[in-house]
């Protein structure tokens, strides 16, 4: 007599579920597989390869929920946790002051894998140690680089979800990703210049299609550049912001605050809740008429375009931002109801089996316009072109932002010049989007994955990618990083 | 309700079981050094919001984890899985990272075997109460801001550990560790007001304080008036002043320093603050969450970082402690951050002598700006207002602030007594609420 198989499993935890009344289950079994090489300062630092399997069934019982999960995939663990799940949605049914309606959704049966030409656990480890080690000594060959650091990471998902509705989802998903930085010291100052690959569901052919030399030259001159150009003045400027570094801009000012649940108070006490409440949804002017966010979970080789959430519904693209106006919400089959809507988005995640799915920010881009960079750049007196991540923050309704970059530029008379260093610029959300004048076109069009997006208690990273071609933003307050007043 | 009587915690990795499994993990392993690693964790949180329970989730989730060398090649796997075929099978995992790794020059042994200090690291009733006491706790949270019609979201947590190091040297630690955590917002019209407590004892989350705290501070953040930007004397509450000094410590790495990087670098023994502020590693206090054993085989000490202002110890690697001849690495996992002479017992009492200044409850989203100087920005959040005279005057909209903590401690006025101080993005340290004559706040918020 062989293991259980993951369907036997399934069917143990639904048949108790099924059992206890409860009107609603889910199972979710996962085994997961992650390598991550990370070297340091000319050296491979940590090789780590860690296997994570468990599962987590989550159980609504007279509109109130119930979660539990546990890493022992047994005869005698996944009754016992279904059964734990159960109690614990007793629990909450029992001071419940309202009941959650789920909203519908048709029943699937499929099975969702990452295309990929390259299986990175099949790439021998010296070849990657190799790249990253070749890839610092490039760094260190510029005199002033003091640091570096090189990492390659991949992670795959075997996964099985399956509900008492009847929705049987298998996965099969792959995600990879690589980045290199160089930190140089001058004069008592050190910055650092990084590059990064964004983070997509591809195989190793992600990491091999990067000229991994050429990159380290130009990110340890840019960083040696950096640490030695004249610090930003305080002032207002025009800005023209990359697609990596609106990555972060749209993830943080619009992403966020178009979760429902955070609008409708369900983060409250950590991540924060939203300036988009649910009256502004078609009334309020978020950006300007050429700022267009749409949520996109369908685009193939995106981290959120999984096939199905963790609700088993179908991704899907709609829009969260049209021609400037704030339109539509991330949802799930929870909260989708709360304002009306008769589905959810398929936007329910959570960052594995041990976690419970809450509403996640979805793969959203900002829509292409029709200019060049040349011609968004040649539009611009006094601006400063950002590139990349840095410094962000930004308070628990998502309204006052300030960013840094990762590298900047000054533009004078529509050309883009030398560095500058110590960029931050701060604003006010709906104030910033509607500053936007242009986006460059498609051909300009670049996206950028994030794996660890904190929300929830307890805290769990979520995963999505925002897509952004180049974009021009008016009379941005602009301060030097340093110093206290 | 007699509930989980039908569902008892299941039992956690035992110190003898974990004997066992880096007893057969040795034994499987051909490696120069093999060390292994447990943490074996049972955890549940009762989350609530809008005055109704929104999730209700427990989780067990064993890990073990191995480093295999030989020589100075290395590599690391781990398991969720403790069966004999996954454990066997996260040895050769490791054994090949480390035979197909190149030479790591920073690779060091593990540490040589010692007797840990025996800490009191598990509280009974955190275990034998933690699922019951969660809801209890909630609903009394969630009851007393019912009663004010005022809306609570926040969270009760408890959790048991297994936590374990060994190593084929003799090396061996495996302690149990127990963690409650309580945190609540609660929301009066456009107003919030946020309380926190964590403890090794779920008894000592003093529910009923916590909750009132948090209610009069949302009462009185209601209808807030805006002040421009600018620098202002502030008075911070210890979970404020534990926020900045999270990435003052964080700033203390020694390889950094060494390299060039820090923003203290050239500052060891020097002073970096006020005379009158220190600041120490203290594990054995009952209200910190001192441990044995770090998960490098290390013993956690009491030890001192900061003395009258000055930098007296620096956060080591043990390849930067060997490289710099220091022989007993020190840990922070316990930290009091004090001001000596502080007399005040609260922060209400420390207000009467305020004339005008900012209150600022808790930081939210710090973030450094440059490492260099160690400025940092972030949003008060949760109950900001003016004080004049000695009392509150009225609330105002948050403001972002945009200031090194290495220049606004340098001048740290009158102090309370160290107090508990817990945040999401801090943990928890003991820290005095204190008056500081000037801190930048660089714009305002919309509330």
């Amino acid at each position: 007599m062989g293991s259980p198989t993951w369907d036997e499993f399934a069917e143990l935890a639904l048949a108790r579920v099924r059992r206890s009344g409860a009107e609603y289950g889910d199972i979710r079994i996962q085994h997961r597989l992650t390598e991550r090489i990370k070297g340091e300062d000319r050296r491979i630092a940590s090789v780590c390869d860690d296997e994570d399997n468990g599962f987590g069934v989550r159980v609504l019982y007279h509109g109130a929920w119930g979660f539990a999960a546990s890493s022992v995939l047994s005869l005698e663990d996944v009754p016992r946790v279904a059964d734990l799940a159960v109690e614990l949605a007793k629990y909450s049914a029992s001071i419940a002051t309202e009941k959650v309606q789920l909203a519908e959704e048709p029943v699937h049966r499929d099975r969702v894998a990452t295309p990929f030409r390259s299986d990175p656990h099949a790439v021998p480890l010296e070849k990657k140690t190799r790249l990253l080690l070749e890839a610092m000594e490039v760094l260190h060959n510029e005199p002033d680089i003091v640091r570096s650091t090189a990492e390659i990471w991949w992670c795959r998902d075997r996964k099985r979800f399956q509900s008492t509705e009847g929705t049987v989802l298998d996965f099969d998903l792959l995600a990879v990703n690589g980045s290199i930085s160089a930190t140089a010291l001058f004069d008592g100052r050190f910055a650092t210049r990084s590059f990064n690959l964004p983070y997509l569901r591809h195989g190793y052919e992600l990491i091999e299609e990067i000229r991994w030399p050429e990159e380290a030259i130009r990110v340890a001159r840019e960083a040696v550049e950096k640490v030695r150009a004249p610090a930003v003045e305080d002032g207002v400027y025009d800005l023209v912001l990359d697609p990596e570094h609106l990555s972060l801009t749209i993830h943080e000012s619009c992403g966020h605050p178009s979760e429902l649940d955070r609008a409708l108070g369900y983060e409250a006490n950590y991540a924060g809740t939203s300036f988009l409440t649910p009256e502004k949804r078609g009334a309020f002017r978020f950006g300007s008429p050429p700022v267009t966010l749409v949520a996109d979970n369908t685009e193939p080789g995106t981290l959120a375009a999984t096939g199905y959430d963790d609700d088993g519904v179908e991704c899907q693209k709609w829009d969260i931002v049209r021609d400037g106006v704030f339109v539509g919400y991330c949802t799930n089959r929870e909260v989708a109801r709360k304002i009306g809507e008769t589905r959810s988005r398929g936007s329910n995640r959570a960052d594995g089996w041990g976690g419970v799915p809450i509403v996640r920010i979805a793969n959203i881009g900002l829509e292409p316009g029709e200019q060049t960079l040349d011609q968004l750049i040649a539009d611009v007196k006094r601006g400063i072109y950002i590139e990349g991540h840095g410094s962000y923050s930004i308070d628990q309704r998502r309204y006052n932002f300030q960013f840094g970059g990762d590298a900047f530029w000054l533009i004078e008379n529509g050309r883009r010049t030398h560095m500058l260093r110590d960029v931050i610029y701060h604003g006010i959300t709906p104030e910033f989007w509607n500053s936007c004048e242009g986006v460059a076109d498609r051909s300009f069009r670049r996206r950028h994955g994030f794996i660890t997006c904190g929300k929830g208690q307890p805290v769990q990273s979520g995963w999505m990618t925002h897509a952004a071609s180049p974009a021009l933003f008016r009379k941005v307050q602009v301060i030097r990083g340093e110093g206290g007043s | 309700m007699s509930l989980f009587a039908s569902n008892p915690w299941p039992k956690m990795t035992s110190r003898d079981e974990f004997r066992f499994l880096a007893d057969v993990i040795f034994a499987r392993s051909s490696g120069d050094h093999t060390v292994v690693t447990l943490h074996d964790e049972r955890a549940g949180t009762t989350r609530f919001a809008d005055n109704r329970v929104i999730q209700n989730v427990d989780t067990r989730r064993g890990l073990l984890t191995v480093t295999v060398s030989f020589g100075r090649r290395h590599g690391t796997a781990s398991t969720t899985d403790f069966t004999a075929g996954a454990v066997q099978g996260m040895v050769a995992r490791a054994e090949r990272i480390a035979r197909a790794a190149p030479e790591d020059p920073e690779y060091l042994p593990p540490p040589d075997p010692r007797p840990f200090p025996v800490r009191e690291t598990a509280r009974e009733e955190t275990i034998t109460n933690g699922p019951v006491r969660r809801h209890e706790y909630a609903n009394e949270a969630m009851g007393l801001c019912r009663m004010e019609n005022l809306m609570a979201a926040g969270i009760v947590s408890s959790s048991v550990a297994s936590v374990g190091v060994a190593a084929n040297n003799g090396l061996f630690g495996c302690e149990t560790r127990t963690e409650a955590q309580f945190s609540l917002t609660v929301q009066a019209d456009d107003g919030t007001g946020w309380s926190a407590a964590a403890h090794r004892s779920i008894d000592h989350l003093k529910i009923q304080e916590r909750t009132l705290a948090a209610i009069d501070k949302a009462k009185r953040s209601r209808e807030a008036k805006d002040l421009p930007p600018g620098d202002y004397p502030v008075v911070l509450e210890p979970a404020a002043v534990a926020g900045l000094w999270s990435w003052l410590i964080w700033a203390l790495d020694a390889k950094s320093y060494d390299k060039g990087t820090s923003p203290v670098a050239g500052q060891l023994g020097k002073q970096i603050v006020d005379k009158r502020v220190a600041l120490s590693n203290v594990p054995d206090h009952p209200d910190l969450f001192g441990v044995g054993f770090t998960a490098e085989g290390l013993p956690s000490e009491p030890s001192q970082w900061i003395e009258g202002g000055c930098l007296k110890q620096l956060a080591y690697d043990r390849f930067t402690a060997r490289a710099r001849g220091v022989k007993s690495i020190p840990t922070l996992e316990s930290p009091i951050f004090s001001v000596k002479g502080a007399s005040f017992g609260s922060v209400q009492e420390l207000l009467k002598q305020i004339d005008r200044a900012i209150l600022v409850t808790n930081f939210w989203y710090i973030r450094s700006v440059n490492l260099r100087d160690l400025t940092l920005t972030g949003m008060t959040r949760d109950g900001t207002f003016l004080v004049e005279n000695g009392h509150i005057v009225c609330p105002v909209k948050n403001f972002r602030f945009h200031d090194s903590p290495l220049r606004v401690f340098q001048d740290v006025g009158i102090a309370t007594v160290p107090a508990e101080a817990v945040t999401p993005e801090a943990g928890k340290m003991l820290a005095p609420a204190m008056a500081l004559p000037r801190f930048h706040f660089s714009s305002v918020t919309r509330f």
